[in-house]
């Protein structure tokens, strides 16, 4: 006997041929031959009790989807509404927070102005919070702008920093560290990162691809931006060890290019807070 | 007539009444509609193929939704839960597509 064609198949053809339940044909051939097909318009109890069960589940079901499907929806948009008003309560905070640093600010100086020896306590506290990064800088900059080397078709600016995948060209969180910290020894007063004002113990560290400052994920390119003395801070910059290091960088195909302006405004750090405050001995605390 | 009044009335009851499904049960909820479908088609063609008869048809319903949800339940044990349910809806998802196919023919001659 020649096999079948689709022998291979025979549980789907089998499926596909015999979909009604053999239980009806053999009901048909139990029937006295000459009966005929029973009426099923017939009553009968058992098929009205089928058919009730039958309806009972599809409605059950339905209810259910329904029901799993609103409390989906509900959670969600509670969960939006609760964002959303968080989200309002941390801008009117940070706001307040805001006013109050400006009138703290405001009633030091009132005060410090007062006294002689106020006034060099200001101008200490002054040069204090610009190294710091308390206060926003302006003045003459130096810029350093790196950009990670093309890869195959895509530039790296257009890459998702957290998923394009790592490539020989691309700036890495030490590559960053030596360069700003080159551009602290050339002088300069106040360094950013993209915006990111950086201090004393602001971290330039990597997660994945990315690189983060402070914790913040940067996307590149990267633009390093030195407050100082421009003309000073760019000679010094290019005859140590950045310039090398830069020209370095060139050979892995990432691209620098170094720029003075008259005035850059590098905004305060965020991360500054106060960690330690005493009453100096001899002052009245007011209870 | 009486069996339609059956259907209508189970469904109106079923969606008035919103019955609770105990959790341990409510995975097979969905496994039990498609058996049930699947009898419920059976039942339809074999309706209009002039053969059918209400004890085969009340018990292939019973039969199909409790063997449907044992065999999803066996897989939950065995930790093929979701592999067997999906063997189980291509299998009444193909006897529901080509009984339907039977009764278009029937309906409409094509």
């Amino acid at each position: 006997m020649q096999p079948r064609y689709d022998a291979s198949m025979s549980l789907l053809t089998n499926l596909m041929d015999n979909s009604l339940d053999e239980g009806y044909a053999q009901a048909a051939a139990r029937r006295p031959a000459g009966a005929g097909p029973r009426d099923w318009r017939r009553p009968g109890w058992l098929l009205l009790v089928g058919l009730l069960a039958v309806g009972l589940l599809l409605a059950t079901a339905a209810a259910q989807a329904r029901a799993r499907a609103s409390s989906t929806a509900e959670t969600r948009s509670a969960l939006v509404r609760e964002v959303q008003a968080r989200t309002t309560a941390n801008d009117t905070l940070e706001k307040g927070l805001e006013r109050d640093r400006a009138a703290v600010a405001a009633t030091r100086r009132n005060a410090l102005r007062l006294t002689s020896e106020g006034k060099a306590l200001a101008a200490r506290l002054a040069t204090l919070e610009v190294v710091t990064g308390a206060s926003p800088v302006i003045g003459p900059a130096l810029v350093i702008h790196l950009s990670d080397a093309p890869s195959d078709g895509n530039n790296g600016a257009d890459v998702d920093p957290r998923t394009g995948d790592a490539a020989d060209g691309r700036l890495t969180d030490r590559d960053l560290q030596t360069v700003v910290n080159e551009v602290w020894a050339s002088g300069a007063e106040a360094v950013a990162v993209n915006g990111q004002r950086l201090t004393a113990l602001s971290a330039i560290r990597s997660a994945g691809d990315a690189i983060l400052v402070d914790f913040r994920p940067l996307s590149p390119p990267y633009d390093i931006v030195g407050v100082g003395d421009a003309g000073a801070m760019r000679t010094s910059f290019l005859e140590g060890f950045g310039g090398s290091y830069l020209q370095a960088l060139r050979d892995y195909g990432i691209d620098y290019s170094l720029s003075t302006k008259h005035s850059a405004r590098l905004a305060e750090s965020s991360g500054v807070m106060l960690r330690y405050a005493d009453v100096p001995s001899g002052t009245e605390t007011h209870k | 007539m009486i069996a339609v009044l059956g259907l209508v009335v189970g469904i109106v009851g079923g969606l008035f009444l919103e019955p609770t499904v105990p959790t341990g049960l409510q995975p097979y909820l969905p496994i039990a509609v498609v058996a049930a479908l699947d009898a419920v088609f059976g039942g339809l063609r074999a309706v209009l193929d002039g053969i059918f008869d209400d004890k085969v048809f009340v018990v292939s319903f019973v039969a199909n939704v409790l063997v449907a949800a044992l065999i999803v339940y066996l897989g939950d044990q065995l930790g093929v839960g979701s592999q067997l349910s999906t063997g189980v809806v291509v299998v009444l998802g193909i006897r529901i597509f080509s009984n339907a196919a039977a009764i278009r023919r029937h309906l409409f001659q094509a």
